[in-house]
């Protein structure tokens, strides 16, 4: 049931992309992201779409996964794409009382529809080759330089840490008190919305005891053991760029590079 | 006749992915009318797997659960009536109350049941006086009321539906001595005035030599030793085999017996030990 519900998907393995630093992987998607969606030339477009194949390729992540992660998004992806064929000027191609297609609209519909399975794509390797704590250290470090700004890095990365550690612990508890209120004849399946909120209430109220609870136990814990933020904290396990991420650094520069090109020297669509 | 009867159940989570576990394999049992029985086994060895087959929060992949010999899988959707008839009380319930009193927390079985009021209020007060609460707790705060209490007005919820088996899931974790005793001896009360079956999970021999009729021993999902407490504690390699222990007061005994002095194991609490011990020493003193 909703142990069912794993936080995150993390796929472990040994893979090229395993093996890269988190703060690496998180920049270059972003970079990747940003690249997807400026580039203006069918050349450039398509360059990077056989390279986010090649890095699926490996990542030893099986692309059907890659693609059920895509998948419930798919609805919402066309929906936009959709809007954008109806709503863009352009040459008209099709023309039926209200309904006016152009030729422009198409495009920019089916490059949305590129882009956007592109993203989750891209989204969904990162969470599939990196663990939700190497992601959140990532993330730390990245933030790091907007401690200066007193920006409270530190706290927002513990706050996160926790989270995550406690996720399937409350996914847990919320089985156990499930199974124990229907013990007592709970009937969740009611198709009154009314009735089904009701008979929801005996099973969130324990449920929000118990988290309160454990925030408490864990305050303590917290306290007890003199944490004040992040200052004077060092970590356990350092992030290093290894000799990998240097050659992924320079061969996405390289990668990133032609694409910018194709685009300054190819820049139409054909 | 059995109330409840598991016939070959066989049950996996996880199936078609790859934390697939077999937890119950092939678990006959029986529970009549009246009964005491006593579940050990170590962690994970899939006790609270089991006792969610009693009243269909699990289904079994294979295997049959008849409650007064009808399999409760035939009407699925009947589901719910089984569950006021066999009582399921969870590892540490007091997690489980939720209304701003504890009439209402323990009203919650019986209204889910479609009791009139009456009835209700009257069951409330019956549950109540069971787990040995006068009625001056009716309008307390459950969330006010210490770690025992509240487990007690929990186990209250479940006996006020009046199932015809009452089956806890170690009870006495995180009790102190006395609520042990205190709680075992409201149990056994109950036992007696209702007939009312319990079944048991528990870690603790000591408790299960005590209160229980027949012991199943768990392990790896399979029955690996069952019978009276005496019969079950004279296995005492096996147990220790399967990660678990015998009584404290029958090991003193077994270290007496390796030490030459001819007793009887067979005493599993304090009062039958003291017994077989005044045997040995008056026939000591005879010679
Ligand atoms: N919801 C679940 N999903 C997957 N595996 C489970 C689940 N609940 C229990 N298990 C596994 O099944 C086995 C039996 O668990 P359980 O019945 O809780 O044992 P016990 O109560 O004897 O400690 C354990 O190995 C446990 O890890
Ligand atoms: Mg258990």
């Amino acid at each position: 049931m909703t142990r069912d519900i794993t936080v995150g998907q993390f796929l472990p393995g040994q893979s090229l992309l395993h093996r890269l630093d988190p703060r690496t992987k998180i920049v270059l998607t972003l970079v990747f992201i940003i690249q997807v969606f400026v580039s203006k030339s069918a050349l450039s477009l398509c360059f990077l779409i056989v390279l986010l194949g090649v890095l699926i390729a490996c990542s030893h992540v099986p692309a059907k996964k890659v693609f059920r992660a895509v998948r419930p998004m798919i609805p919402v992806i066309i929906f936009t794409a959709l809007i954008n064929i109806f709503y863009v000027s352009g040459n008209p191609v099709f023309h039926y009382s209200f309904i006016r297609i152009t030729d422009q609209g198409l495009f920019i519909g089916f490059t949305l529809f590129v882009r956007l399975t592109a993203l989750i794509a891209g989204c969904s390797l990162i969470t599939y080759t990196t663990s939700l704590n190497q992601l959140a250290a990532g993330l730390e470090q990245l933030l790091a330089p907007l401690k200066r700004f007193h920006f409270p890095v530190n706290e927002l990365s513990m706050t996160l840490s926790i989270t995550l550690r406690f996720l399937p612990t409350i996914a847990e508890e919320l089985d156990r008190i499930i199974d124990a209120q229907k013990a007592r004849g709970a009937d969740l399946s009611s198709a009154n919305l009314y009735k089904k909120v009701h008979a929801y209430f005996p099973i969130i109220l324990p449920l929000f005891m118990s988290a309160f609870r454990r925030a408490f136990e864990l305050t303590n814990a917290i306290e007890c053991r003199c944490y004040q933020g992040g200052i004077g904290r060092t970590k356990m396990n350092v992030l290093r760029l290894s000799r990998l991420d240097y050659q992924a650094i320079v061969f996405f520069c390289v990668a990133f590079g032609l694409s910018i090109a194709f685009n300054l020297y190819f820049p139409t669509f054909f | 006749m059995a109330i409840i009867e598991l016939r070959d159940i066989s049950f996996r989570y996880g199936t078609g992915t790859p934390f697939e576990k077999q937890a119950l394999q092939d678990i006959c049992l029986s529970v009549e009318h009246g009964a005491f029985i006593g579940i050990i086994g170590h962690t994970g060895s899939g006790k609270s797997t089991l006792i969610r087959h009693f009243n269909g929060l699990l289904r079994p992949d294979s295997g049959q659960v008849l409650v007064n010999n009808e399999d409760i899988w035939k009407h699925p959707k009947q589901i719910r009536s089984i569950r006021f008839q066999i009582g399921l009380v969870f590892q540490y319930p007091e997690t489980q109350i939720f209304a701003d009193t504890v009439a209402r927390d323990i009203a919650y079985g019986p209204k889910n049941m479609g009791l009139d009021q009456e009835t209700i209020n009257q069951r409330v007060r019956e549950a109540l006086s069971f787990v040995g609460l006068d009625d001056s707790y009716l309008d307390r705060n459950p969330f006010r009321l210490s770690g025992g209490e509240m487990r007690r007005v929990a186990i209250a919820g479940v006996m006020a539906m009046r199932p015809a088996i009452l089956v806890l899931d170690e009870p006495t974790a995180g009790l102190d001595p006395e609520g042990c005793r205190n709680l075992f001896d409201h149990l056994e009360q109950y036992r007696r005035k209702t007939n009312t079956a319990i079944v048991m999970v528990s870690h603790s021999m000591e408790e299960i030599a005590e209160h229980v009729q027949r012991v199943l021993v768990l392990d790896k999902g399979r029955i690996v030793l069952e019978g009276s407490v005496p019969s079950v504690f004279a296995h005492a390699g096996i147990l220790n085999q399967f990660g678990l222990d015998v009584p404290q007061i029958t090991k003193a005994l077994l270290g007496l017996k390796k030490k030459g002095y001819p007793v009887d194991t067979s005493a599993v609490t304090v009062d039958q030990a003291e017994n077989e011990l005044l045997r040995l020493f008056e026939g000591k003193d005879d010679e």
